[in-house]
């Protein structure tokens, strides 16, 4: 039977999967680029 | 002598640790994609100067074949692979960013036409690739991995589907390898398969994006024909990889039906989890872009930044393939994912040609 003990160890860290560290670092930087803090990307 | 065994403490590697140990791999990815670009802009100049006959080698092709050449010789040094390994978070983020060179209208009407032709690839790869597995007597739960990642998305199908399906690693690091060696040849052969039929930048993109395993490989493929054909693989790979929830659900509840993995409690929940987020992202961007919430600069700004993330992934690439790793994997799954993929490859092509012809696109 699981005790209150068992369960806090059983418990993760709750992270971002890398798909939404992706999504999260790119809708910043398109905030960004339209705050206007980057104006120009060169290619 | 004492009864307790020490058991060594394993320390949580701090968060800023952890994001400095990826500064020396994303450092070496920015200069192997950066000395690509280089190489485009030099060689073709240098070799018509001095009259040379030499083929127009683009950026993409470069930063692959840099990467190849350092990972199949010196190997990449221990110091690097963290930060090489974050390939994947910049070729996501990529896409997330190249949403803004779609307008919804575009997503809608060729995401409708690419969801028809996904849906047929994956019954149809599946079916395949499953008599394949029986003809070639593999172990049925490799059966199931080789014919989700040639028919869905490559490596992460096979990750997604090896812990709904309690599948071996090595069944699942074989499955790996197949696709993975068969994503690097497909990356050389589709270019010119495409350029020998003269098919056309939309023909091309889509097929990519149908045949091709793995994302990154997929987007490679397509940018080396043409930008235009580059961003329609990624929008078709993108509609495969949103499959990945609804294959993996299909095959968990197949396996605990045997008895032989964990049943799916809340198939609702099992589905959000391994679905694509990013996909959402390319979405929202996209939508964005539709009602002009930015202006013409910043949409320029944004496909620069998208090219930037892409230029990271394609130096990850040729970083990460290694073909004496794959050698030792074994001559079996590697023939049936090869008879897989070259039937799959003619099955997609027909697909693509019939579909122009019916649609127009």
């Amino acid at each position: 039977m699981s005790t209150p003990e068992n369960d806090v160890q059983g418990k993760k860290p709750w992270r971002l999967s890398l798909d939404s560290w992706a999504v999260v670092v790119a809708l910043l930087a398109a905030l960004l680029v339209r705050a206007g803090v980057f104006k120009h990307i060169p290619w | 002598m004492a009864d307790t065994v020490a058991i060594p403490q394993v320390q949580p590697v701090q968060p800023a640790l952890r994001f400095l140990r990826i500064i020396p791999g994303v450092l070496l990815l920015a200069a192997i994609g950066y000395a690509g670009k280089l190489l485009e802009q030099n060689v073709g100049g240098y070799a018509k100067a001095h009259r040379w006959v030499f083929p127009n080698i683009e950026y993409v092709l470069w930063a692959i074949l840099l990467g190849l050449l350092i990972s199949n010789t010196v190997g990449v040094p221990e110091i690097f692979r963290t930060g090489v390994a974050t390939y994947e978070f910049w070729l996501k983020a990529g896409i997330v960013l190249l949403g803004s060179r779609f307008l919804l209208g575009d997503i809608l009407k060729l995401g409708g036409v690419s969801l028809l032709l996904v849906a047929i690839e994956i019954a149809g790869a599946i079916a395949f690739m499953t008599l394949l597995g029986r003809l070639f007597k593999l172990k049925p739960k490799l059966t199931t991995l080789l014919a989700v990642g040639s028919a869905v998305c490559g490596v992460s199908a096979i990750i997604a589907t090896k812990g709904a399906i309690d599948a071996d690693d090595e069944d699942s690091s074989f499955s790996i390898a197949a696709i993975l060696a068969l994503g690097a040849l497909a990356l050389f052969t589709f270019p010119l398969i495409g350029h020998y039929l003269h098919l056309g930048d939309r023909a091309y993109g889509i097929w990519a994006g149908l045949a091709v395993d793995n994302t990154a490989e997929a987007t490679a493929a397509g940018a080396l024909y043409s930008d235009a054909a580059g961003k329609l693989a990624v929008l078709v790979k993108s509609t495969r990889n949103a499959m990945i929830g609804f294959v993996v659900l299909a095959y968990a509840i197949y396996w605990a039906s045997q008895g032989q993995a964990k049943v799916v409690g809340n198939k609702a929940a099992f589905l959000w989890q391994k679905f694509p987020k990013f996909i959402l992202g390319f979405l929202l961007i996209s939508v964005l872009a539709t009602y002009q919430f930015f202006n013409k600069e910043q949409v320029g700004a944004l496909a620069n930044l998208s090219r930037w993330a892409f230029l990271l992934t394609f130096a990850g690439v040729g970083l990460r393939t290694n073909f004496r790793d794959m050698r030792k994997q074994g001559l079996r799954p590697f023939a049936v994912g090869a008879i897989g993929e070259v039937v799959i490859a003619v099955f997609t092509l027909g697909l693509v040609i019939g579909a122009e012809k019916l649609f127009g696109f």
